[in-house]
């Protein structure tokens, strides 16, 4: 039996694997080891959802300053939005919250008052500085008392290829029927659309279908208010002309897709700029704020907001982080690492050269800033949007009976919540 | 099953007490860990969706008025069906070439196995690369003048649904072939000659020899193939996403995606119940003993 | 008989091709620049090779969290698993035919179970356990997996110990612990080695539990699958290439052992 040659090898080759994993473990533990040691140095366990460029700077130019300030150790996790309420819930039920403060994005917060994981932070509210811009405010507030604190505004804006557009004698659409003739020009020139939209579903998709709605003059809500069914036959008529990667086409996506030369139009939010033009080189890609409706030109302002998790083991110190995320000079280091716009009225970063067209466009798109409804219904709205979508767009049903049926639906939601 | 022999075992408790002993963790784990869970999942399909009473079947209906179940239903089936077939035959094919004695065989048996050292989500993501519309099959496409337009992979009903099947024959025929090999060996040379003495040509010898020997094999690679080809979740998750549902990722995007843990075990209880009878039927058509191994 | 050497050469090198060239383009993309792949003609050969995509995982120490998780699952999946597995396909393996067959082959049909049917009510029980994310919870249900797959191998490796052995010793004076110890696991050692293998590579590369289990601590299988989400290839071809490796050596490596009984569990489509 020469098998018995196997037996070595594989009881070292186990023996490493354990003393590998048994040194992780080590390694985990040594960071609390030393609470323990030296009791004042509290470690402050947060969650956000960001590309790896956000997590450089937070971790290199944000945090540090904190932990100095407040003797503590910042410990950082990962956690895709989508996911928040499940790790939060988990953690509640199980009576041990490991998270003390986190980020989430502010279309899926509902879910989380609507299952009480969260901290009523009502009693802090004059905490916020006066520079906050009010209307961001409120997108924290459920049922009159305030979830959730702002810390970054979000809007966006319209990636188009400058050489291609060139190259076809285009210009950026500045409204539907210039984007719907863009978009047909593309198909006709290549054989094959090179306009993007989010149709992965989900919240890209209901972001992105807000603002349609919104600047035809509806209420996505609604279902088949005017604007509504305007909006639903545009974009049947507009489909068959869309990029093929339109149906997989989330925010990060369409980055690639946008890279990739895939499209060479789409919107997204301004995190892919650092992304498409230093990461992958695309100079070629510029930005601009978008295009009206028949109505008016609007993009929803999304963005995150913090918000600290029932049973937070360090709540004073995760209301100093909110207080310290909010202050002119974290505001200020992320406009001009980042780019990102700023909740505060005084805060404008020096952005990097290259970066300031970019940063121009965040901005004047933010000028057309609407905020969407905040129901606590949003979650069953999403759902009910997304099959609507789904069936109409996509599968190319009748939009006014297919709109109809949805209304009755959101209507019997309403109706569950009480009116 | 088990439970027929485990009352079986109870009777003989005093007789087997230290068989008994050492079996008792793997039963436990089994009844807690796996029958458990299932019976669970199998209850919270008939809890109701906005918490009605139990038993209904609220989930049940939701589910069946969703378009994109029923795209679940006939993509999971399409890909069992499709897939299966082709694997088998490649998986003969391969399992033929490496029966026969070439230069390099040793080198193409290794190459052949390559697959299985890929783990499925790495495959996933390899072939959402090549199918990819910038993908790096579009632009073998094009290079050879086939195309001049990328394809998109992902648009009607049958285009998505080959991508999967192909991406699902590269990582198991591999595993087909191996099991046919192992047919292939176990026939005895002989018979082959004495076919050739009689005149009998290749594919005859092929028809009338090979292929009633390696029945039990060929059954069990459609055995276990068809388990898993039914339960397929990675691939379609990553290379076709939510507009092109089998009913694993079906059940995944609606607890997942949708928090809906309730019709995602319905969708689960299906899944289960298209096997139980998909595999049942077959074992009725073929018998029971070829199983074993 | 020239010209069926010839096609059977040409059938060679296509399979051979056509296998091959899926890893090839993983491996590709993880060393390229982005102008080579994010283009609408994507390059077939390796042109502007770059080490940043390694370099970044690893420098930003990102990779380590996932690999300690991955390799620590792994290993304790392996163990566990062969802690019940053997001395319960041990009992099996003495059990008479009547029973035994019943049992492994139902043992066997739990795969008949959809994943997604056991990982949803885990899920939703982990939550309520805080075992989200852990990773013994991990662990466990990587031995759903595992656990039937293992005791398969080693029912087979325990039946091939003959009886009379035992009996000998029991004989002289051995209690049927001492006999299994030193008698029947020293024979058997070959196949349990084989099934801790697979158990280990089974939890190394397994994906549906983890994506259900995992929400911050990922293992690297979810890491591949988060970088997909995120759309970048290179980050997704790293991760993807890092986890197939040891899977390749030890497939290999155990090349003679991938017979069609052990693999009936062990490969998933």
């Amino acid at each position: 039996m020469d098998d018995k040659k196997m037996v070595k090898p594989l009881s070292l080759f186990l023996i490493f694997c354990l003393v590998v994993s048994a040194l992780g473990c080590i390694g985990e533990k040594e960071t609390p080891a030393p609470t323990t040691a030296a009791p004042e140095k509290t470690v402050l366990s947060i969650s956000m959802s960001l590309t790896e460029e956000e997590w450089k700077v937070m971790r290199e130019d944000i945090f540090p300053k904190f932990e100095e300030d407040y003797n503590c150790k910042i410990e950082s996790y990962e956690v895709a939005a989508g996911d928040l309420p499940k790790k939060l819930e988990s953690m509640v039920k199980a009576g041990k919250m490991e998270i003390d403060v986190f980020a989430q994005d502010n279309m899926q917060l509902a879910i989380l008052v609507q299952k009480g994981l969260v901290e009523d932070l009502s009693a802090y509210e004059s905490m916020i500085p006066d520079e906050v811009i009010d209307a961001l405010i409120e997108a924290g507030r459920f049922n009159g008392k305030l979830y959730f604190m702002p810390y970054r505004p979000n809007v966006q804006i319209t990636y188009y290829n400058e050489a291609k557009f060139k190259e076809y004698g285009l210009s950026p659409p500045t409204n539907w029927d210039e984007l719907l003739d863009v978009a047909k020009t593309f198909k006709e020139k290549e054989g094959v659309g090179r306009v993007l939209l989010k149709g992965a579903g989900g919240a890209p998709t209901t972001c992105q279908m807000y603002e349609f709605i919104v600047s035809a003059g509806g209420d996505p809500l609604e279902f088949n208010d005017e604007g509504c069914i305007r909006t639903f036959e545009y974009l049947q008529k507009l489909w068959p002309y869309l990029s093929p990667d339109s149906k997989t086409a989330k925010w990060d996506t369409t980055n690639t897709y946008i890279a990739q030369e895939s499209a060479y139009l789409a919107q997204n939010w301004p995190f892919g700029v650092p992304i498409i033009v230093k990461d992958y080189g695309k100079t070629e890609v510029k930005t601009y704020h978008g295009f009206s409706g028949p109505v008016r030109e609007a993009h929803v302002i999304g963005g995150e907001v913090l918000g600290i998790p029932k049973g937070s083991p360090h709540k004073e110190l995760a209301l100093k982080f909110i207080e310290y995320m909010q202050s002119k000079e974290v505001q200020e280091i992320l406009a001009s690492k980042l780019a990102w716009p700023s909740i505060r009225t005084d805060a404008t970063g020096k952005v990097e050269d290259w970066m300031k067209p970019y940063y121009e466009s965040i901005l004047e798109a933010m000028k057309y800033g609407i905020f969407r409804k905040n129901v606590p219904y949003w979650t069953e709205f999403d759902k009910l949007f997304n099959d609507a979508f789904e069936e109409i767009v996509i599968n190319g049903k009748p939009v006014k009976e297919t709109l109809d049926k949805y209304h009755d639906e959101m209507e019997k939601v309403k109706e569950n919540y009480g009116g | 099953m088990s439970f027929v022999s485990f009352s079986f075992f109870l009777k003989r408790i005093s007789k087997n007490k230290f068989e008994i002993i050492l079996i008792l963790p793997l039963a436990l784990f089994v009844f807690g860990f796996t029958i458990g869970p299932i019976i669970q999942a199998i209850m919270m399909s008939f809890e109701g969706i906005f918490g009605g009473n139990f038993p209904t079947l609220a989930s049940y209906s939701y589910i069946v008025h969703h378009h994109y179940f029923k795209a679940a239903l006939f993509n999971t089936i399409f890909i069992t069906g499709v897939g299966l077939s082709l694997e088998l035959i490649f998986g003969m094919i391969l399992a033929l070439i490496l029966s026969e004695k070439f230069f390099g065989r040793g080198i193409f048996r290794a190459v052949m196995l390559l697959p299985l050292g890929i783990p499925t989500i790495v495959s996933a993501s390899n072939m959402a690369f090549i199918f990819s519309t910038q993908g790096f099959l579009n632009e073998l496409l094009y290079r050879i003048g086939l195309i001049e337009v990328p394809i998109d992979w992902r648009v009607g009903t049958i285009k998505p649904l080959m991508t999967i099947v192909v991406a699902d024959m590269w990582k198991v025929t591999p595993l087909v072939m191996l099991i046919l090999l192992a047919g292939l060996e176990s026939i005895d040379k002989q018979l082959y000659e004495a076919a050739k003495v009689d005149g009998a040509g290749r594919w005859h010898r092929f028809r009338h020899i090979t292929l009633p020997l390696l029945k039990p094999y060929i059954t069990m690679a459609l055995v276990i193939r068809g388990i898993d080809a039914f339960r397929i979740f990675e691939l379609p998750l990553v290379m076709a996403g939510r507009h092109v549902p089998v009913m694993s990722s079906y059940a995944y995007f609606e607890y997942v995606e949708r928090n809906n843990p309730y019709t995602s075990a319905a969708g689960a209880t299906i899944l289960l119940i298209m096997i139980i009878i998909a595999i049942s039927v077959y074992l009725k058509a073929v018998g029971t003993e070829e199983v074993t191994r | 008989m020239k010209k069926y050497k010839i096609f059977l050469t040409l059938l060679v090198i296509f399979f051979g091709i056509l296998m091959i060239s899926p890893v090839y383009f993983m491996v590709k993309i993880s060393i390229s620049q982005p102008q080579d792949i994010f283009t609408q003609h994507p390059t077939f050969l390796i042109h502007n090779t770059t080490a940043k995509w390694w370099r970044w995982i690893f420098s930003t120490k990102e990779v380590w969290a996932p690999f300690i998780k991955s390799l620590e699952v792994a290993t304790l999946t392996a163990l566990f698993s062969l802690a019940i597995a053997v001395p319960g396909s041990y009992a099996i393996s003495r059990l008479p035919l009547k029973v035994r067959y019943p049992l492994v082959l139902g043992l066997f049909f739990t795969r008949m179970f959809p994943e997604v049917g056991i990982a949803l009510p885990i899920s939703v029980n982990f939550i309520k356990w805080g075992l989200l994310d852990s990773v013994l919870g991990l662990v466990i249900a990587h031995m759903i997996r595992i656990l039937p797959l293992v005791t398969w191998i080693l029912v087979g490796t325990f039946e091939t110990v003959p009886k009379v052995l035992e009996e000998a010793s029991s004989i002289d004076g051995c209690s049927r612990l001492g006999t299994l110890r030193r008698i029947v696991i020293p024979l058997a050692a070959p196949g349990i080695a084989v099934g801790t293998i697979f158990a280990w590579l089974g939890s190394w590369e397994e994906f549906t539990y983890a994506v259900y289990l995992t929400l911050a601590k990922r293992t690297l299988p979810l890491q591949v699958f988060y970088y997909i989400n995120r759309g970048n290839w290179f980050l997704t071809a790293t991760y993807a290439t890092l986890t197939a490796i040891p899977v390749i050596i030890i497939t290999y490596a155990m090349q003679k052992y991938l017979r069609a009984g052990y693999m009936a569990g062990a490969v998933k489509g």
